[in-house]
């Protein structure tokens, strides 16, 4: 296996670690509203308001953002969002530590109040940054194997019998082809 | 008209563009995310008029307006106000209850405080079952008749292993061992599912007020710490020690 070929698999990797962590947190909350409002509630960061609409909307974001990099759609942008949040929810569960809360991340559906003794930060923080770490790679050599994006943008067309002067090639930018 | 041949065709034709593609997802996914956010929502609780608690009729007797809780006792505001969060599928709820329960009970009951239960549903969701919404509505339906104090003990007492939650027949079956008479009016409360509204309320209101699980306890609102909550699990005296120190 050529060298190129080992850092697309790695980068199939990275997508699929990230892609799928985020896929399975959104589903987990996307069906439960009430739980996902309170997770954010008890990181007590923000007004109520403004934490039901985190805890209603970022689900739905997850679970998209989760397919996009599992397809390989995007994979550079996705992937820095990704990143992104990962930063966000390391700086959350780091704030709640610093805090002295004893809450569960909630990451994966309903978190608040556990047992001091039970909390789990330095393992979810570190979790987070392995995650952002991935993104990270994608962000840099967003390549990887499998890539929805390798058909729709890398891959030259085949020569085909069609013909050239079809509205959908007359009509398609041309700039910054390779 | 002499056509180009294929092998010198123009630049390699590319399909829709990058950014394209991606506005496109961006705005669907915002799209659906704020759809989701407006269906969703939960009704804002409040004291006013704005609340979304019609009156008198959508609750029991002993429930406070606003989603307030569930008030028992004769404590006026001239003594602590306790105010307990729950969710009746919450072990630790339950072995604060078969610890202090009777504790709260007797000082409510003599009027020493005034102890409002704010009754959370929100394991339901974490669960997968539908308990902790239905024994809170079965407890109120007991209200109805005036029997929540006991129903609420009877309910822990027998508090089922996390998850396993209640059936109908359980929930009637403490109703009758509670001493609820009207029975055929017990069972068609549970049927209409009559304090649901109220109780998802109760459960907006919680997170309104920053309470973000179970079991909690407030005096005159100030949130017992993780010592005093450990006392009242495992010391049935604990309560009067706390209220001493507050004095």
């Amino acid at each position: 296996m050529s060298r190129e070929r080992v850092l697309d698999l790695v980068g199939l990797v990275c997508r699929l670690a990230l892609g799928g962590v985020i896929l399975a947190a959104g589903l987990l909350k996307v069906t439960d509203p009430t739980g996902s409002i309170q997770s954010v509630v008890a990181y007590r960061l923000f007004d109520y308001q403004v934490a039901e609409m985190i805890g209603l909307m970022l689900p739905v974001i997850e679970v998209a953002l989760g397919l996009v990099l599992i397809l390989g759609l995007l994979t550079r942008w996705s992937a820095l969002a990704g990143a992104l949040l990962m930063l966000a929810f390391i700086a959350g569960i780091a704030s709640a530590w610093a805090r002295g809360l004893s809450i569960d991340c909630g990451c994966f559906g309903t978190g608040g109040p556990v047992d001091p003794d039970d909390t789990a930060y330095l393992e979810e923080i570190v979790r987070d940054a392995a995650l952002a770490a991935a993104g990270l790679w994608l962000v840099v050599r967003p390549r990887s194997l499998f890539a929805l994006d390798t058909l729709l943008f890398r891959r030259p067309p085949a020569p085909t019998d069609t013909d050239p002067a079809s509205p959908h090639t007359s009509s398609s930018v041309t700039k910054g082809a390779s | 008209m002499p056509r180009p041949t294929v092998k010198t065709a123009p630049p390699p034709k590319k399909g829709p563009s990058m950014g394209l593609i991606g506005g496109v997802v961006a705005l669907v996914v915002a799209i659906i995310a704020v759809a989701v956010y407006i269906a969703v929502r939960p009704d804002p609780v409040g004291d006013g008029d704005s609340a979304s608690i019609t009156g008198g009729g959508a609750s029991s007797p002993s429930a406070l307006p606003g989603a307030g809780g569930i008030r028992v006792g004769t404590g006026g505001d001239d003594v602590p106000a306790v105010h307990i969060y729950e969710d009746f599928q919450c072990p630790w709820c339950g072995l604060l209850e078969r610890t202090s329960g009777e504790a709260f009970i007797e000082a409510a009951e003599r009027g020493e405080i005034q102890l409002t239960f704010t009754l959370m549903s929100f394991l339901d969701g974490n669960l997968g079952n539908d308990s902790s919404i239905r024994s809170a509505n079965a407890a109120m339906c007991a209200d109805d008749q005036g029997r929540f104090v006991p129903y609420h003990q009877a309910l822990y007492a027998d508090q089922p292993e996390e998850g396993a939650g209640w059936t109908d027949e359980d929930l009637i079956g403490i109703a009758e061992q509670v001493g609820v008479e009207d029975i055929d009016a017990y069972t068609g409360c549970l049927d209409d599912e009559k304090h649901f509204d109220y109780i998802r309320d109760m459960q907006t209101r919680s997170n309104q007020e920053g309470v973000s699980g179970s079991p909690r306890v407030f005096i005159d609102g100030e949130e017992l710490g993780g010592e005093d909550m450990n006392a009242l699990m495992y010391d049935p005296t604990a309560l009067t020690d706390i209220l001493a120190a507050r004095q």
